[in-house]
């Protein structure tokens, strides 16, 4: 795979000298960095309780929104980290959610089985996955050009899957997905498939080699790593997934059109960033920053939707604050990873 | 000489040569023609001049290693801007064209200010930098579109064909000037083969950075303004990367460009490349092919070009291996040691920069 040749980076090791190591203690000039994303939530966090509270929201109904808002994208993205974690990218993840989410609709409308319809999600999303990294492994494509053609092919795919059902959307038993689309079910999902996570990438060979291979491909591939079964397995665990949080937004969505889930797949890479994912991946990737970052934009787009919501300009206005957060937070992150040159 | 010119030429003509044959024999086949309606030739030109200046200002910064989301954001802000001014103002097409491309200019600055200042991922950055825009422009507008349906002053400009034409000389001959006839130009250069060399030998890395992010930023102010004054309105009101769209269409034609910059130019491969593409979308429209068959036909003509692209080595040895056991006569000449291509250009192609 291409992305598995890219040079080293400075700073890419995760070591601030030539005698850094994990076990040193950390001065506060590393601190702040790698707290960064944490203190950025803690600070929405209070200012989403101040705002709503002198503005008198339902705190209880508030937070359900932001639950509702950002379990999908941290599933997504939690999956995601695997790929990034290489230092590759994957643009498609938002269209790989709708042809799931709509193949799901499609099995369940056929079944009526909810197992039928989380099976279909999964398989459909795996498999996507799996054809951009077989197609970036195989024919030593880049895995983002690559991706980007999976995501006109998966657009299409959905106007096809659309157009089976002889109008412009696919729907699914609302009151069935109402009974389904609850903070148990969505909370359950979303610790299961982060314990898998949290568990392949800190306790297994698979996390540190995709660390190794995202910070020194040169080196991996020394040290007889196999790029492409790593690439595999990654986008396996990405797809898996995607799957899920397309099961939920089936259930959240159950109308669904061919612009359904059509930001995910950017607020997915926003999420990851924000949360202190490194987007050339390596040693200083952290899988619980999908965590970090999914909830901080929720908690964000509340506060910010609580401070403008009369307003006609208040969604644009929200974004530039939002933009502008992330910014700040990705400096203070990235502020102990700076050289001379201008970073690539 | 005459075969090293012969071999340039067919280097940088073959694939819209290639695509037009290919193209009209399909056309044919189906009793259609590729230009078969009456502005078709506007068509062309207006789609060669969008495509080639979006894929310039893609494969400036992408060259260098900075991919940017953020084309299509600075495209619709530099022309809500213009439109809303030369509207306000009743200042006409030239207030409009004159303020959105200084909008534009601006917006590269600040994109490359961002960027250099904060020293953070040019990925990354355009990340933030796309909300940014995306968030004024929805701002300025309130989500609304800026129309301009009747006012035949703002929207005859893309409606003429010799404008257009106009656009994509001036354009070409601009960055062409710009990136391979001046000391930036050089500069340039120097940073995309050696970046740390050319710093330790006095380039000033961020100076060139900002300019070409500004550069960037009047080429997509331009195809704001030319899509602005075809639609006759401008959607304003794309939050959350609903802008990028814009960019995807470039893709092609910037690798398009990079083989074609191998042989001649790769200002005139992007050039050519989105001749190639835009004939391929006449050919999907005089065929009367459904969206759903355009998508998946332009993303396997993108994943096969890169195909041949990331193996182009194996197959010229695959292919060298056929001929060399068909025809090789002991008498005959003896067949090249390397791979018959010709040099590469400093890494032009974003096939480097995923």
């Amino acid at each position: 795979m291409h992305d598995l040749t890219q040079r080293t980076r400075p700073g890419a090791n995760g070591t601030s000298g030539p005698n850094g190591t994990a076990a040193r203690r950390r001065s506060p000039r590393e601190l702040v960095p790698a707290l960064a994303p944490l203190l950025g939530l803690v600070v929405l966090t209070v200012a989403f309780v101040v705002v709503g509270t002198v503005s008198g929201v339902n705190m209880s109904y508030s937070v359900q929104t932001l639950i509702n808002q950002s379990v999908v994208i941290v599933i997504i993205a939690t999956g995601a980290i695997f790929i990034f974690a290489m230092g590759s990218f994957d643009i498609s993840l938002g269209a790989s959610t709708l042809v799931a989410a709509m193949v799901g609709g499609l099995a369940y409308n056929a079944t009526e089985s909810l197992v039928a319809m989380l099976v279909a999600c999964i398989l459909t999303a795996v498999a996507t996955s799996l054809v951009s990294a077989s197609l970036a492994a195989v024919f030593n494509l880049p895995v983002f050009v690559t991706t980007v053609a999976m995501l006109s092919v998966l657009g299409a795919v959905a106007v096809a899957l659309v157009q089976t059902t002889g109008g412009a959307q696919i729907k699914v038993d609302s009151s069935f997905a109402r009974q389904y689309d609850t903070l148990p079910v969505k909370l359950s999902v979303a610790v299961a498939f982060l314990a898998l996570c949290v568990f392949l990438f800190t306790y297994t060979r698979l996390g540190r080699v995709e660390k190794l291979i995202g910070g020194n491909p040169v080196t991996a591939r020394l040290t007889g790593v196999s790029m492409k079964k790593t690439a595999i397995a990654a986008f396996a665990i990405a797809g898996l997934g995607v799957g899920l949080g397309a099961f939920l937004t089936v259930l959240r969505t159950p109308t669904m059109t061919t612009s359904s889930a059509a930001d995910i797949g950017m607020n997915v890479l926003v999420a990851m960033v924000f949360g202190g994912m490194p987007i050339s991946g390596g040693p200083r990737t952290r899988i619980y920053a999908a965590l970090l970052g999914g909830l901080s934009m929720a908690v964000l787009n509340q506060t910010m939707t609580t401070l403008l919501a009369t307003s006609s300009a208040g969604n644009g206005i929200s974004q530039v604050v939002r933009a502008l957060f992330f910014l700040a937070v990705v400096w203070v992150a990235t502020s102990g990873h700076r050289s001379k040159l201008l970073p690539r | 000489m005459g075969a090293g010119l012969m071999r340039r030429a067919t280097g940088t003509l073959i694939i819209p040569v290639g695509a037009f044959v290919v193209l009209t024999a399909l056309c044919s086949l189906n009793g259609v023609s590729l230009f078969h309606t009456d502005d078709s030739l506007l068509l062309l030109t207006r789609g060669v001049a969008t495509t080639m200046l979006t894929s310039m200002a893609l494969a400036i910064n992408l060259n260098s290693g900075r991919f940017d989301f953020s084309l299509g954001a600075m495209a619709t802000l530099s022309s809500v801007v213009g439109a809303t001014v030369a509207i306000q103002t009743g200042g006409g097409f030239a207030v409009m064209a004159l303020v959105t491309i200084g909008t534009g200019i601006l917006l590269g600055v600040v994109s490359g200010l961002v960027y250099v200042l904060l020293g953070i991922s040019p990925m990354v950055c355009s990340l933030g930098i796309t909300l940014l825009y995306e968030g004024i422009s929805f701002a300025i507008t309130g989500g609304a579109n800026v129309s301009f349906l009747l006012d035949r002053g703002l929207t005859s400009f893309a409606k003429s064909t010799l404008a257009m034409v106009l656009v994509v000389a001036v354009g070409l001959v601009l960055v062409y000037t710009v990136f391979d006839r001046t000391r930036f130009g050089f500069d340039y250069r120097a940073l995309i083969t050696g970046q740390a060399a050319a710093v330790a030998s006095g380039t000033k890395e961020k100076r060139n950075a900002v300019l070409t992010y500004a550069v960037s930023g009047a080429l997509m102010s331009v195809v704001g303004l030319i899509i602005a004054s075809q639609m006759g309105y401008i959607e304003a009101g794309k939050l959350n990367f609903g802008s990028i769209g814009i960019m995807f269409t470039a893709f092609l034609p910037v690798f398009i460009g990079g083989y074609i910059g191998r042989f001649s130019n790769d200002k005139l491969g992007f050039l050519l490349g989105a001749l190639t593409m835009t004939l391929v979308g006449l050919a999907f429209a005089a065929l009367s092919l459904s969206s759903t068959v355009q998508s998946i036909t332009n993303a396997l003509l993108l994943v096969g070009f890169l195909m041949f692209l990331s193996n182009e080595e194996r197959i010229g040895r695959a292919w060298r291996s056929v001929t060399h056991r068909r025809g090789a006569s002991p008498s005959g000449p003896a067949a090249p040691t390397t791979a018959a291509t010709p040099n590469k250009a400093p890494v032009t192609s974003g096939v480097n920069a995923s």
